[in-house]
């Protein structure tokens, strides 16, 4: 099975109802594994659409800029809290969400990482650290229930999984920083 | 040179189409949680507080009628609560003894409505209450009985109540106002007091002076 069908595969497996209601009853499965996983999908399915419409993405996604500011866009939106709860209450927000994270965060991303020279992949990594930890301060210290769909502990656990994933972007950078590769090979 | 102006382009546009996503996801960048959207969309709705039968702390039953020509403030809460409530009712408390008291009673009728009707019996509420130094009458709590009466008005309100299995529930909170024709004007913020006793003062000497 190659990789184009193994992330319909995944995708679809992901779209079943009680498989999606389960991921979506935790707060922190639905935001950090229900939907990167459907980035993963994207990302997977991705050659298929470059060696469907190769053109298209050489003439307006050269140099990996559009199709990266595209994912980010996405992601943040997707990272609002008021989204997730809409995402549960609104059958158009729920499609929102498996249409656009697979195909317009994750088909984006590999197209445009590969274009991305260096610079631009730190930019995008801080980026996120930045996001994450923010992101992680908020919903840790929010005594506010931000989300009425999830209990106040599960945002707190969701704010913790949000401040581990930004603290390991930071040691990806730093041993990126710190590190060269080459000489140890 | 023509390649980058396709870059470009597509960069604009894929700004544009974020701006387009942000704005309507958070209605034109106001409400960035769905408690605030839920909020917003009360104020625009003003949903009439439905027939319900309240059983106050003393054992009297009425409906909301029963304040016919006063303002009610209200608040939903549980006695078995020990994080969210005690705090709210201790603000409405606050609330209540910052208003001219002129108006206590008269114009205004300070009320907490349980949700967990099967605890909170008379009794329980009627110990309740002196905690938060509330007399009964001009700040009462009562319960609704009925569990689809009680749902009904929850649903209204937009007041989302979920049990945890634990016997607690988790639940968003926040100061309502029911106007007297019995239709909900105001939800406003339990943790700014002084704001929602100006706006509820303001409110009151409004409707006097008319």
């Amino acid at each position: 099975m190659n990789q184009k069908t193994f992330g319909l595969g995944l995708f679809i497996f992901l779209i079943i109802p009680p498989v999606a209601n389960l991921m979506e009853s935790v707060m922190i499965i639905h935001m950090h594994m229900q939907m990167p996983i459907l980035v993963i999908t994207g990302f997977l399915m991705a050659p298929f659409f470059q060696s469907k419409f190769p053109r298209f993405f050489e003439k307006w996604n050269q140099n990996g800029i559009p199709g990266i500011l595209l994912f980010i866009i996405v992601v943040g939106y997707w990272m609002l809290p008021r989204t997730m709860d809409e995402a549960l209450e609104l059958w158009a927000v729920e499609l929102f969400k498996f249409i656009s994270l697979p195909f317009l965060a994750g088909v984006p991303l590999r197209d445009s990482w590969r274009k991305l020279g260096q610079a631009g992949k730190n930019a995008v990594i801080i980026f996120f650290s930045i996001a994450f930890i923010t992101m992680g301060w908020l919903y840790i210290n929010a005594t506010m229930q931000l989300c009425n769909n999830y209990l106040l502990i599960e945002q707190i656990t969701l704010g913790w999984g949000f401040l581990t994933m930004g603290i390991a972007f930071v040691i990806f950078l730093g041993y990126r920083f710190f590190f060269n590769p080459s000489a140890y090979e | 040179m023509i390649k980058n102006r396709h870059n470009t382009f597509a960069s604009i546009l894929v700004i544009l189409f974020g701006i387009v996503l942000f704005y309507f996801g958070t209605d034109g960048f106001q409400a960035f949680t769905a408690e605030t959207a839920r909020v917003n969309q009360l104020m625009d709705d003003k949903p009439r507080f439905p027939d319900v039968t309240l059983e106050d702390s003393n054992g009297r039953k009425y409906s909301i009628s029963e304040f016919k020509d006063k303002y009610v403030f209200i608040t939903f809460l549980y006695t078995s609560c020990a994080t969210v409530c005690p705090q709210l009712e201790m603000n409405m408390s606050k609330v209540y003894d910052l208003l001219p008291s002129k108006y206590i009673g008269e114009d205004i009728v300070f009320l907490s409505i349980s949700f967990d009707p099967k605890r909170d019996d008379p009794e329980t509420l009627n110990k309740y209450k002196d905690a938060f130094n509330s007399d009964g009458e001009t700040w009462r709590m009562a319960r609704i009985p009925n569990q689809s009466e009680l749902d009904s008005l929850l649903k209204k309100f937009g007041v989302i109540v979920i049990p945890d299995g634990n016997g607690n529930f988790s639940h968003n909170s926040a100061f309502y106002l029911v106007d007297k024709k019995g239709r909900l004007i105001n939800v406003m913020d339990y943790q700014e007091i002084d704001e929602a006793a100006k706006k509820v003062t303001n409110i009151l000497v409004n409707e006097t002076e008319e």
